[in-house]
């Protein structure tokens, strides 16, 4: 077990840490014990350090590493066995179960002197370009100008309480557009990072544009955190500093297999999804997951981003005979594909992906929406002090209903903030308490556990349109079954996982 | 007492101190400069490892001590910094450097290859494209006035008359006779993702490392492209050692002798054209699975750059390592011989590599310079030898541990 890294003071100190971290390490993390109640596996220790501690711990010198101790889970993302790939075999590793370490000098650079404020970046599509990444126009626009409006209120509340409270100094968003175009995401975190001297950067929504720029941030030392890209990948690039407040489509998948397949009893589902990125990573794990129960998905049928004519993709799903019929795609293609399915007398339960939860598909869609079920990565009608101030804040602030990209953007945000008052301007420290926060960030969209791999390790929900409303059900609820979860990392397992 | 600081300094190398004190009370195999009797099967000798080390950062007149790459061209080594980019001189030892202000179009330099027929020098620039040095001028390549893919530039390499650049967007092709710019991206190369990290061009072939895409070999005869990507397809894990690349995520690549070496940051692997063979840290060879970089040496070396030091590879057939830290306390080099997961000796010395956190290497002749994320280190091989040398049991080595 790899827990840490050399300390600070000569000779014994090191020792001494290496035995109580390998003590430490021996207390497995993962309490998504098989029958644990759901949404409450959290992969947090039992016992970490006082972020005080940490403070204390990550004081160190350019050639040391703290010996802070590593969070590692037993199995990756909660993962059922009937569903871990290659279930009959024992890998012969495993990946993203250890926390990774930052082992380079960063948290040695002192604390600049002249700072006139502090400087967080925000990359995002807010502005409409031509892209090559998300296959022609741009089309998350409205996705991008939430997520900044939750970044700034953020700022803006912040500044309000004092700003950066060590030097009295205001906080400033530094907002870049998020074009797709040949990669240009990653120049403007180049220019983020080496020309504004950002501390952190917030951003994106496109699971490729993220990709892009949490390479640069990686090279340049600068953490970062997506509010709003649920690509799986993102987070298995083992990166030390990219973070995640958001539940990914992965989690949204198992609970999507776990209701058609496990609950409903299912046996043929078709796919309709954009042929970009999102749609294509966002499927994979219903893709997998189908066939590792035994029912592969009948048909899966892409389409351009910006389609209108759905024709050939629903013939195709008809000749199949699914189901049900699910959608990975942007709310007015998944209004259009729905309508046209139910032109064309397909009666079969509609199932979406989080982004057609928006006002946008329920009007397009009109009295078709009634009974569409999608995935969703939280809970927003659950009762929480918080999140009603901060829906109340963003109404006044910007006249509009706050939806989920600027939740979870106002979160990470906060988390940023929360992390830069704490560590002071030092990127590899404000890493540090990020990645070592002892407790779950109160969030407005619910607590934020981040797992070995620094993902929101939360709760997903799944969400029905009824009466006019979209109404939200936890597993609990509709009392979903799941796989056996074997708390046990697979190369450990006396026999391979498949049951 | 050495012994046990050794064992104080690597805590997390080793699952059961008494297992490595076990392992460190081996007999002590000595370094000799003369050959001595011949290996058996049962002894097949030991490797060189390098104690003479010697460091460059700003003291000595870097830009910056954030070092990304370096390119030694007989006494002049190009370096690569994150402010920067320099000469360092081994006759005169002497450093000169260009910023912005020096006519460098931008100051983050991510790769260096010198065009050996011309002089010239190519610089990968991070966020702002590719340069070429010539004749005390920089020439600016950018998405603007080249056909250059994008100005987030990982790396370089030049072979024949042309450079080839591994971009954040895609592979750039410029002949630099022709003047011709080619474009490689998913739309003409098997490339899943186009988020290109790592080139190295030799024999004929150019090997590009992608995020997201495994590598890709292009044969410049054929100009067939042949793609190389980890056989399970899964992010997780990694099913079988050897049976290709450990991971999709590849970071770097180096070809030599034939051979392909490749860096990922789940581990990493070799492949002579039909066998691959993977290295993982759980196996005892490298010192961490987090590699920024691979610079193959020849078919049988390779040294893997990585966030807990370097693991150089030094004889394949033998899997014998040789591992270079520094000890964060002494800043004493610290090099342990490893084989099939063992520990054979660890060799202090007054200095080892600069930092840890290693980042690039590249050899010239007998000697290896290494870029880390604390300054740029210069190991002096006078007395280099390749793979491995039978021991030499009456001699003891000057560098052991006591």
């Amino acid at each position: 077990m790899n827990t840490i890294g050399s300390s600070r003071n000569p000779r014994l100190a090191p020792c001494l840490a290496s035995v109580l971290i390998l003590v430490w390490s021996m207390y497995r993390a993962d309490a998504a014990v098989e029958g644990a109640p759901e949404g409450t596996a959290t992969p947090e220790a039992p016992v970490k350090p006082s972020i005080g501690e940490v403070l204390r711990l990550i004081d160190v010198g350019p050639y040391h590493v703290p010996p802070l101790p590593l969070i590692t889970n037993q199995n990756y993302a909660r993962s059922s066995a009937d569903v871990e790939p290659f279930g009959a075999v024992k890998p012969f590793k495993e990946h993203f179960l250890t926390q990774m370490e930052y082992t380079g000098p960063g948290r040695a650079i002192p604390e600049p002197e002249h700072v006139e404020s502090v400087k967080i970046g925000f990359l995002g599509p807010i502005m409409p370009t031509v892209s090559v990444a998300t296959g022609g126009k741009s089309h998350e626009e409205v996705l991008g100008i939430a997520m900044l409006r939750g970044a700034r209120l953020a700022i803006e509340q912040a500044n309000a309480q004092g700003g950066y409270h060590r030097r009295k100094i205001p906080f400033e968003l530094v907002v870049r557009n998020d074009n797709g175009l040949w990669g240009a995401s990653g120049n403007e975190i180049v220019s983020m990072a080496y020309k504004d001297h950002v501390w952190a950067i917030l951003g994106t929504i496109d699971g490729a544009n993220t990709h892009i720029a949490i390479r640069v941030a990686l090279k340049a030392e600068l953490p970062m955190m997506t509010t709003g890209d649920l690509d799986p990948t993102y987070i298995e690039t083992n990166i030390p500093w990219v973070f995640r407040n958001i539940s990914d489509d992965r989690q949204q998948n198992y609970l999507l297999v776990d209701y058609l397949l496990r609950k409903l009893d299912y046996q043929r589902v078709a796919i309709i999804r954009s042929s970009n990125r999102y749609g294509r990573f966002g499927v994979r794990e219903i893709r997998d997951g189908s066939r590792r129960l035994g029912r592969p998905v009948v048909i899966e049928m892409a389409y351009r981003v910006g389609e209108t004519d759905f024709t050939m993709q629903l013939e195709r799903i008809r000749e199949s005979h699914p189901d049900a019929v699910i959608h990975w795609g942007n709310a007015i293609e998944g209004a259009r594909v729905l309508n046209q399915m139910r032109a064309m007398g397909l009666r079969q339960p509609f199932l979406a992906c989080d982004r057609c939860v928006s006002d946008e598909f329920v009007r397009l869609a009109g009295a078709n929406a009634d009974g569409v079920i999608c995935t969703y990565p939280w809970n927003p009608t659950r009762e929480d002090p918080k999140l009603e101030a901060f829906r109340k804040a963003f109404r006044e602030r910007w006249g509009a209903e706050s939806d989920t990209y600027a939740a979870h953007a106002y979160d990470g945000m906060n988390l940023f903030i929360w992390a830069i008052q704490t560590a002071g301007l030092n990127r590899a420290k404000i890493r540090d308490v990020l990645a070592h926060r002892p407790d779950p960030f109160p969030g407005v969209t619910g607590d934020i556990p981040l797992s070995a791999v620094l993902d929101d390790a939360g709760e997903v929900f799944l969400t029905r349109h009824e009466n006019g409303q979209w109404r939200y059900y936890s597993r609990q609820d509709w009392e979903i079954p799941r796989g056996r979860v074997i708390n046990t990392m697979r190369v450990e397992r006396e026999q391979a996982s498949a049951p | 007492m050495s012994i046990m600081k050794s064992l104080c300094v690597f805590p997390h190398s080793f699952g059961c101190p008494a297992a490595l004190l076990a392992l460190c009370l081996l007999p002590v195999r000595t370094l000799a400069g003369e050959p001595g009797p011949a290996a058996s099967p049962a002894d097949p000798g030991l490797p060189y490892v390098y104690t003479e080390w010697e460091h460059l950062t700003v003291k000595d007149g870097l830009p910056n001590d954030h070092i990304f790459a370096v390119k030694a061209d007989g006494p002049r080594v190009w370096i690569g910094t994150e402010n920067g980019f320099a000469l360092y001189d081994t006759r005169t030892r002497k450093v000169r450097s260009w910023n912005e202000k020096d006519g460098l179009p931008w100051r983050v330099v991510a790769g260096i290859d010198v065009d050996r027929r011309t002089g010239e020098i190519w610089l990968a620039l991070f966020g702002g494209g590719l340069a070429r040095f010539s004749a005390g001028r920089f020439d600016h390549y950018h998405q603007l006035n080249s056909g250059l893919v994008n100005d987030v530039v990982y790396g370089v390499a030049v072979i024949g008359d042309e450079v080839w650049a591994a971009t954040t967007a895609g592979a750039s092709r410029y002949n630099t006779v022709k003047d011709k710019w080619d474009i490689y991206t998913e739309q003409n190369a098997p490339m899943e993702e186009i988020w290109n990290y790592g080139v190295s061009a030799r024999d004929g072939k150019v090997f590009l490392a992608i995020w997201g895409s495994g590598i890709l070999e292009f044969d410049l005869a054929t100009e067939r492209w042949k793609n190389y990507v980890d056989p399970d397809g899964e992010m997780e894990i990694d099913l079988y050692r050897d049976d290709g690349i450990p991971h999709v995520i590849t970071t770097g690549v180096s070809y030599v002798d034939k051979i392909l070496w490749a860096s990922t940051y789940f581990g990493a692997c070799r492949y002579d054209g039909r066998h691959w063979r993977g290295f993982f840290t759980h196996e005892g060879g490298t010192p961490s699975d987090f590699n920024n970089a691979a610079r193959g040496r020849s078919a049988h070396e390779c040294w893997y750059c990585t966030d807990k030091g370097v693991g150089a590879i030094v004889d394949f057939e033998t899997d014998t390592w040789v591992v270079y830290r520094m000890d964060p306390d002494t800043h004493e080099g610290i090099a342990q011989i490893r084989r099939a997961g063992k520990i054979l000796k660890t060799v202090r010395s007054p200095r080892g590599i600069p930092h840890n956190y290693a980042l690039w290497a590249d050899f010239d002749g007998n000697d290896v310079w290494v870029g880390t994320s604390k300054g740029l280190g210069w190991a002096r091989g006078t007395d280099y030898y390749p793979r491995l040398k039978p021991a030499s049991p009456q001699t003891t080595a000057a560098n052991t541990s006591p």
